[in-house]
């Protein structure tokens, strides 16, 4: 296990807490208003940590045989959803890892889930099948087969789901099942990032290029060029700004005016390894990014999309997510080497 | 918790009904100590019993890196991203390809997608041939044609069912296709897992461990007789056979072994090199010469032979025996049987679209040259170079150049110094209707 991170936060970021767990951690989630953070893991284990201290809480380290695909909080923050390889959903009441439910989705891995914004439903995917179910984990219906693997999903509204696969975003009702809108684009789409107020669907692409489309007059466009697949995008809360990570540098497009067409993006430069992690604060124009060399840094932006770093952290192996509190009074980091990180955030 | 070595893939190609699910279940059966993961094309097919096994969907699109475009399998790239984080439970990958799937953008992946090259090596190529159908295949199908031109290892399955003539038939076939790689005789998949695994086919340093010398040997006779003779003369007669004129050498005081057959071979190979002279019924054979017999008058034709001394007599020739009903009479019209015969692998003229071309040239390459002619060549026939490997001796430079390549994406290095070694180039290209002779002359054109 890797050595402690010691006193090494600059800036906005001051230290929380260090914990690790024994394998390669997955995914993460802050639940129960910040009180609990989640961890789980490549070995199939869920555990959660107290917020502040670190202290272990609960663990269930059997969640998932083969491992852990992906999990959500969902929005009052009380209940975890976790699936993985061995095509199973699992509900957790967050405050004491109980199990809630269990749901068998399908034989293969269930590679993604997410709570939609009231927590009424849930949507999972396995293979090419999205799975919409109740919050108690009950099945209400399944798509048709996708052409291909589904690699994203989004929840835009409660009642519409977004999907993506081998080149196509479909837009799904998700109370009578049927298709609202299909986008086609001939590309391997790796990253799905959906703007809060609905409008821009943006793709990351395996050929290096982020495609978006503007749903409301159908417009999309392409900015290519990236030096790195594009695997991490993230939109403010505002809608304004699109944060993409296809190289070192964090690119950040402006979707105010007319824009990002024909503006010049801002261009965050400090980690000196690809992105592997982006997120925005909940209510402000800070955008957290952690790289594939560890180090998480925050950033403060402006409307144009260019920025200055407010602070940072090194953390040991390759960031694979960072995490805001819902308050964003503290940001969590999961990395390669099994390593939780958490800082506390100064007040700005 | 992230080893640095690399995670070995195998691909293993081959049609519907080849023995894939067969070979898959003996290697994962088989106690070799490896945990494998399993990344199957076919969704819903049965029959693996194994924890780890993951579908794909073939996700093809082009990628662009640089200079070149190649395309590449969007779906493994993800699945090889997932399974990145799980490296330490599993140390192998065996990549299964539906039958119908271009090997081409999977082989392309390891090399294209620098992530997915930092965690992955491509180990090898694997197809399988169903003995019994793949000449009907073949025929019929670009997929099953290209699954054999891009295999290091070929297996030739349910060998049970087929004929053993016709096994060595459909064997030369496959090699002409194909001569970079090992041809393997199995039914039911039973070939030992060190065949398949672990070949190292893609890494530089094994490549010419693997093929000293790519070439096989093919030689421009097919058959050879040795025959005792005491002074005198014989004559030499033949009957109608499949051509109009048989290519012949005759060479003395050969001993009738195999150790003395290969040198006569050898120094053949030479002499038919040389242009032929023509020689028509009823004439005397010169020996240590190449001649050619005519033979295009029907029924049989006769040669004479005139020995001097007691001799050992080899005959290299073009065809087979049989094929002409060769026959040696002493002057007293007994047949002279051969005390010692041999076939050997002859070079072949063949139908097939795919093929491999070899170049094996003394002397140094202009790196310039050789640079402005490797270029042109992959960007005007990339797509139909499967594969390519080879060493090169380049001038100024004192160790061999060892590469390797799949369509347009080329992989060089320096190799061993040359020594006191005869600089030499060798450089196999197997390919889609790839003009052989000229490749050649353009090769020898860039040397100094």
């Amino acid at each position: 296990m890797p050595k402690l991170v010691k006193n090494k936060a600059r800036g906005v970021l001051q230290n929380g807490f260090f914990a690790t767990v024994d394998d390669y951690p997955i995914a993460g989630g802050w639940g129960l208003n910040g009180k609990l953070f989640a961890v789980g893991d490549a070995s199939g284990s869920v555990q959660s940590f107290d917020g502040t201290s670190g202290r272990k809480i609960w663990e269930n380290s059997e969640a998932h045989v083969g491992g852990i695909m992906s999990m959500s909080v969902s929005s009052n923050g009380k209940q975890l959803a976790s699936v993985g390889q061995d095509g199973q959903l699992a509900l957790w009441d967050f405050a004491d890892g109980q199990l809630q439910h269990r749901t068998e989705i399908g034989s293969g891995w269930v590679e993604h889930v997410a709570w939609s914004k009231s927590g009424n439903h849930l949507a999972v995917s396995s293979g090419r099948v999205v799975t919409i179910l109740s919050s108690s984990g009950e099945k209400i219906w399944s798509s048709e087969n996708h052409p291909s693997t589904v690699s994203a999903l989004e929840w835009v509204t409660d009642q519409e789901l977004s999907t993506t696969c081998y080149g196509r975003v479909t837009f799904f009702n998700t109370s009578s099942g049927k298709e609202n809108e299909r986008l086609e684009w001939q590309g391997s789409l790796v990253s799905l990032a959906l703007s809060p107020d609905g409008n821009v669907v943006a793709c990351g692409s395996q050929d290096k290029s982020v495609h978006y489309w503007r749903r409301s007059n159908g417009q999309d466009s392409m900015m290519s060029g990236y030096p790195w697949k594009p695997s991490e995008l993230a939109f403010s809360h505002d809608s304004i700004l699109l944060a993409t990570g296809g190289g070192e540098d964090i690119t950040v497009w402006s979707f105010e005016g007319s824009g990002p067409e024909g503006t010049t993006p801002g261009v965050l430069e400090f980690h000196k390894a690809p992105i592997s992690s982006l997120a925005f604060s909940h209510h402000q124009r800070h955008l957290a990014s952690g790289c594939r060399e560890g180090g998480v840094v925050v950033w403060s932006l402006g409307r144009r999309g260019g920025g200055h770093a407010l602070g940072g952290a090194p953390v040991n192996g390759s960031v694979e997510n960072v995490y805001w509190r819902p308050d964003c009074r503290s940001l969590a980091a999961i990395d390669s080497e099994g390593g939780i990180t958490v800082w506390r955030v100064k007040k700005i | 918790m992230n080893s640095p070595s690399k995670v070995p893939v195998t691909i293993l190609t081959g049609f519907l009904g080849s023995g894939k699910t067969t070979l898959l279940n003996r290697i994962l059966s088989e106690e070799h100590g490896k945990r494998i993961a399993v990344i199957e094309n076919e969704y819903g097919e049965v029959g693996i019993d194994q924890a780890l096994v993951i579908n794909a969907d073939e996700e093809i699109f082009e990628m662009s890196n640089g200079c070149i475009c190649c395309t590449v399998r969007g779906d493994l790239i993800r699945v090889l991203g997932n399974l990145m984080k799980r490296r330490d439970k599993f140390d192998y990958i065996l990549l299964e390809t539906t039958g119908l799937a271009d090997p081409g953008p999977v082989a392309q992946t390891f090399f294209m997608d620098d992530e997915i090259a930092s965690e992955f090596s491509l180990d090898g190529i694997v197809t399988l041939v169903d003995a019994h159908h793949i000449n009907q295949q073949l025929g019929r199908s670009q997929e099953s044609t290209e699954q054999i031109a891009f295999a290091d290892v070929i297996l030739l399955n349910k060998t049970d069912l087929v004929k053993a003539e016709e096994l060595d038939e459909l064997e030369t076939r496959l090699r002409e296709m194909n001569r970079l790689a090992r041809v393997h005789r199995c039914e039911r998949a039973n070939v030992a897992i060190s065949t398949v695994l672990n070949l190292e086919a893609f890494n530089l340093d094994q490549v010419l461990a693997d093929h000293p010398t790519f070439l096989e040997p093919e030689y421009p006779f097919e058959w050879t007789g040795v025959y005792a003779l005491s002074p005198g003369s014989y004559e030499l007669s033949l009957d109608d056979g499949p051509d109009p004129t048989m290519s012949l050498v005759m060479l003395e005081r050969l001993d009738p072994n195999e150790e003395a057959l290969q040198q006569g071979a050898e120094w053949c190979v030479r002499r038919y090199a040389e242009p032929a002279s023509k020689i028509s019924p009823g004439n005397i054979v010169p020996i240590d010469q190449h001649v050619e017999l005519q033979l295009q008058i029907s029924g049989q034709k006769s040669f004479a032979i005139e020995i001097d001394k007691q001799t050992s007599l080899a005959l290299f020739a073009q065809h087979t025996a049989e094929e002409f009903n060769l026959r040696l009479g002493a002057s007293d019209n007994a047949e002279v049987l051969p005390v010692l015969e041999r076939t050997w692998v002859a070079q072949h003229e063949h139908d097939d679209e795919v093929g491999s071309v070899a170049i094996e040239v003394d002397g140094d390459v202009n790196p310039n040259k050789l640079n402005a002619w490797l270029g042109k060549l992959l960007r005007e026939k990339g797509i139909d170079i499967f594969r390519m490997k080879g060493f090169l001796s380049i001038a100024g430079e004192s160790q061999r150049f060892v590469f390797q390549g799949v369509h347009m994406l080329f992989d060089g290095q320096p190799d061993r110094p040359w020594g006191n070694e005869p600089r030499h180039n060798q450089l196999v290209f197997i390919g889609r209707n790839l003009d052989g002779n000229t490749m050649k002359r353009e090769f020898e054109a860039c040397l100094n």
